[in-house]
């Protein structure tokens, strides 16, 4: 197929596989964390990391959307969901996320009027079939996400839409990864920065990588070629002494990012003072809300939820896999209470999730008989 | 995605997927499309457009 074939090419991986075995150092240990979910799908699901040598590890980062959401922020939305006359919608992911007291999908079971919607779009068209309803639309995910969200209320407003709103739990990239360099539990290497994240923010706002932490940084496509590149890009870096922000995903990625969409998130969105992540904890300016000027289109304003923080299940670890301090297959319900079609924790429901792309791509038989 | 045709006035381009499967997506947040244009999708939205002959 033209555009992805040529980045699936075997010989060229291959290729580069032989050009990252040629700057490894023997006898070292290399720890390169891919940030961004959509990675770690592609990186098991081509078997990426079969072609590294054994002293490159690969790290899973915490930019998977619906991983990142804790427990009480999916029961705001439950508690909004179940209000009579609400339409509640939200993306596919978001749905099987385990609450306190269920998902969306057991709601959805027990009588309330959730709907999987494809984009933001999606539920604005919902809203102005159904004046009569209130429509709210869940918003996740990082950058990449974000915009749509934001376009979305501006619809809303410029086609006076009265019957549409949003709980927003945007978060933002670059403090948890702050906050993981901050972390005594994790030594790192290098980073394969986020594709889609940086599309829309760019390769700049990672400098402080290297500038603070003296760490390499190379922005990365999806294909495998892009992610062997990447990891080549970082070794490289090391083999040399440098430690820069280099982007290998040129044909998409501006250096600057999209600065219309940057325009927009500037005008819809507004820092929170903190915003938990699951398995994170609190991380301050982490976490986008409406601005003054959409207020009137905020769902936790127009609906009462509880905003209570509720602790993650005693068995689940999905903050230590988001984290990078343990893989998937470490954890103690991974693949036998915890499973893609009854998850406990999140890395379990989103593809994007370590622990659903392990379990999906046969990583568990493996891993195991490693252990 | 691949695009089709476009609608300036709703700001709005029809698009192909890899499968073929045709999407309403917004293009407020690229440069003016043209058909053959490709670009990244991300929830509905257009949020790069791709010059040369490259994979989103």
């Amino acid at each position: 197929m033209k555009f992805v074939d040529e980045f699936r090419d075997a010989a060229l991986g291959r290729a580069v596989a032989g050009e990252i075995l040629s700057l490894v150092e023997p006898g070292r240990h290399y720890k390169v964390m891919e940030v961004c979910g959509g990675h770690t799908h592609s990186i098991y699901k081509y078997g990426v990391d079969d072609l590294l040598p054994a002293n490159v590890e690969l790290v899973h980062g915490p930019g998977c959307p619906v991983c990142v959401i804790p427990m009480g922020r999916v029961d705001d939305g439950i508690a909004i969901a179940k209000v009579p006359g609400v339409i509640f919608t939200c993306f596919g992911d978001m749905m099987r996320v385990p609450g306190s007291g269920g998902s969306l999908l057991d709601a959805k079971a027990a009588g309330a009027d959730v709907r999987m919607v494809y984009s933001p779009l999606d539920a604005l068209r919902i809203a102005k079939q159904n004046p009569d309803k209130q429509v709210v639309f869940f918003a996740i995910g990082f950058e990449t996400t974000a915009p749509s969200t934001a376009l979305t209320l501006k619809r809303a407003r410029a086609e006076g839409v009265k019957n549409f709103s949003c709980i927003c739990s945007h978060v933002t990239i670059v403090p948890p990864l702050r906050a993981l360099l901050e972390s005594p539990d994790l030594r790192l290497d290098g980073f394969i920065g986020p594709g889609h994240v940086s599309t829309v923010v760019g390769a700049r706002p990672f400098e402080f990588i290297p500038d603070d932490y003296r760490k390499p940084v190379v922005v990365a496509g999806f294909e495998p070629l892009d992610i062997l590149q990447a990891i080549a890009m970082i070794l490289r870096q090391l083999a040399e002494g440098r430690c820069e922000v280099e982007n290998q995903y040129k044909r998409v990625v501006p250096y600057e990012g999209n600065l219309r969409a940057l325009e927009v998130l500037a005008e819809v969105f507004e820092l929170r003072p903190h915003f938990e992540w699951r398995g994170l904890g609190f991380i301050s300016h982490s976490g986008l809300k409406l601005s003054e000027a959409y207020a009137d289109l905020d769902a936790e304003l127009r609906f009462s939820v509880p905003g209570v923080r509720v602790a993650d299940p005693k068995a689940c670890q999905c903050g230590e896999v988001l984290k990078g301090v343990i893989k998937p297959w470490e954890c103690k319900v991974f693949g036998t209470a915890c499973t893609p079609e009854r998850p406990i924790g999140t890395c379990m429901v989103s593809s994007e999730g370590a622990c659903a792309a392990y379990y999906n791509f046969g990583r568990f038989a493996r891993e195991r008989e490693v252990v | 995605m691949t695009v089709v045709r476009t609608d300036e006035d709703r700001g709005l381009a029809l698009c192909a997927d890899a499968e073929g499967a045709r999407h309403a997506v917004e293009t407020a947040l690229v440069e003016p499309l043209a058909a053959g244009r490709v670009v990244l999708v991300h929830a509905g939205v257009a949020i790069a457009s791709l010059a040369g002959e490259v994979a989103p």
